[in-house]
């Protein structure tokens, strides 16, 4: 007896009865400091490539030209949500939670150097990654495909049969040379560096 | 020849109790086990291998992926390393930054190492009730870092990111919260009769036994080993940190114990707010050659990098050992044998707390 006026006293409570009939979890809702997927803001690009210099998952971020305007592309399947895109953008083109306004607030940025490293007993000269780096195509549009230039104004090329870097200091990083060879022979070292109050650039 | 065996009992590797695949082989007399083996190798994934060559940044990514549920401490060891491989200093705001992400890590493993051992001896009210709690550590951890699991928090030189007053005075409710949890938990778990047959004598380490198998962290501080590599860090040292021991040496005593740091974790959070210092968070700095050793105290216990890298920062080599596999090790040969209960033997493996996508990477 004692039993059935303890479950009458527990459960004919307006909270209760509230609670049962009108139960519901709340929504889910993505908070709004988490990292998601970098998203594009309305900067334009300037397609120097940091994004995918600093970027630790392979083929995660690109940076295309569509109707001569850059953005870069991020493919969700490879992306971590790491957010140093969004950090290492100069411009500010990325955004990923509350990183890129804490970046402005705290001053960080990346500094990144960069080293250029060809095993010869590797290269076989082809040429290929001096063509499909973008830095050289600005600087001379015209390489042959064997990777040879007159113009000593290129990150690298081929010359006199073998591969030569002229100009270390114009390498973005982007890594395009070390997808487009063959051999795997040559590395871009890419030395990064996380600062504080620095200006950048 | 007398036959001693009665049946070799395998349990895994799929098994409901166990988050991660091992087989344990029991050889048993009745229920009572006599002897037993780990075996492993069911998520082998090959990350040392991966990690060569790459610099840190990509490096980084990597050593937190060893581990799901740790991954600050993989981050942090790794980092520790790579600053003393190149002789960088890190800013004081930053390195207190680096305890407080780190010990919440350590409170939200900590609950779900206790979790998963209420789930085994099926008290499954006081494991969902943990694990719950354990969900507002890891918003404590998304709400500085960004990211529940993988936070990539720390780099060579400093922390990604500030601690803002808001996330700051948020952090200081969420610990109240968790503390107040988890105390009622802890005298739950201490005072129910249910657990403590169980827990309570079951599973036995002793000591030399703690020793001879050279088990680490909560497993060997709750059998009266006073080890943890937090004493000879530099900033755990500023927090006047001592471990946690407990003598007792059983189930009981190792959970409590991981309430117990729960509790410590919260204190020195406490205090790294308080004394947390004005600052730059980075300090810049390069990265470079050189070979160390860097160790840290995982939730687990001790985990340590072998690292080699060249002069532009690039991983040569890289040696990573976990804890679970020498606390795995006194599982097997010290706390198994010797269970009179077949059912015991996935809550004595439990209590360890293997982790063994650690051991595995």
């Amino acid at each position: 007896m004692r039993s059935v006026f303890w479950y009458l006293r527990e459960f004919l409570r307006v909270p209760w009865i509230h609670a049962f009939l009108f139960a519901k979890t709340a929504p889910l809702l993505t908070p709004p400091y988490f990292r998601e997927y970098p998203s594009l803001t309305d900067v334009e690009c300037t397609h120097c490539f940091s994004c995918r210099m600093i970027c630790p998952a392979p083929g995660a971020i690109e940076v295309l030209q569509e109707g001569g305007a850059w953005h870069p592309v991020i493919h969700r399947g490879h992306c971590l949500r790491c957010g140093l895109c969004v950090e290492a953008c100069p411009e500010g083109v990325l955004s990923s939670g509350r990183i890129l306004r804490w970046q402005e607030e705290d001053r960080t940025s990346f500094h990144a150097t960069f080293h250029i490293a060809v095993d010869h007993t590797k290269c076989m000269r082809c040429g290929n990654c001096c063509v499909s780096c973008p830095v050289n195509k600005e600087q001379d549009p015209q390489m042959a495909s064997g990777g040879h230039s007159s113009n000593d104004e290129v990150i690298m090329k081929i010359a006199g049969g073998k591969h030569t870097v002229i100009h270390e200091d114009r390498c973005v990083g982007c890594r395009t040379c070390e997808g487009a060879c063959p051999n795997s022979a040559i590395q871009v070292a890419r030395i990064l560096e996380g600062l504080q109050g620095v200006a950048e650039g | 020849m007398k036959k001693v065996v009665d049946v070799s009992i395998p349990l895994g590797p799929v098994h409901p109790c166990w988050k991660e695949p091992a087989r344990v082989k029991c050889e048993t007399r009745g229920e009572k086990v006599l002897a037993a083996e780990v075996e492993l190798g069911y998520m082998k994934k090959g990350i040392e291998r991966i990690m060569k060559g790459r610099p840190w940044q990509e490096v980084l990514f990597l050593a937190e992926r060893v581990c799901g549920i740790c991954s600050v401490i993989h981050n942090m060891v790794f980092i520790e390393g790579m600053e003393a491989v190149s002789g960088i200093a890190v800013p004081d705001r930053a390195a207190y930054l680096r305890v407080i992400v780190n010990e919440l890590d350590r409170i939200q493993s900590h609950l779900l190492a206790n979790f998963s051992f209420c789930y085994t001896i099926e008290h499954e009210t006081l494991a969902m009730y943990l694990l719950n709690t354990r969900e507002r550590a890891m918003d404590c951890l998304e709400r500085i870092t960004g990211a529940r699991v993988n936070k990539a928090f720390m780099i060579p030189g400093g922390v990604r990111f500030d601690l803002r007053d808001n996330d700051r005075a948020a952090l200081l409710t969420d610990l109240d919260w968790i503390q107040n949890e988890v105390d009622r938990y802890t005298r739950m778990f201490d005072t129910g009769p249910l657990i403590a047959t169980r827990t309570k004598g079951v599973g036995i380490l002793t000591q030399e036994q703690a020793r001879i198998a050279r088990a680490v962290g909560p497993t060997a501080r709750a059998s009266g080993i006073a080890e943890d590599v937090r004493l000879a860090h530099p900033t755990y040292r500023k927090l006047n940190f001592a471990p946690l021991v407990r003598m007792e040496g059983d189930n009981h005593a190792r959970i409590m114990l991981r309430f117990g740091e729960i509790f410590q974790s919260i204190g020195l959070i406490h205090r790294c707010l308080s004394d947390l210092p004005e600052g730059p968070i980075r300090g810049g700095g390069t990265c470079g050659a050189g070979e160390t050793v860097s160790r840290g105290e995982a939730p687990r216990g001790e985990l340590s990098y072998f690292i080699l890298s060249d002069e532009y920062g690039r991983i040569v080599d890289i040696a990573i050992r976990t804890p679970s596999i020498m606390n795995i090790d006194a599982c097997t040969h010290f706390m198994l044998p010797g269970v009179t209960s077949l059912a015991d033997v996935t809550s004595v493996f439990v209590s360890a707390d293997p982790c063994i996508a650690c051991n595995e990477r």
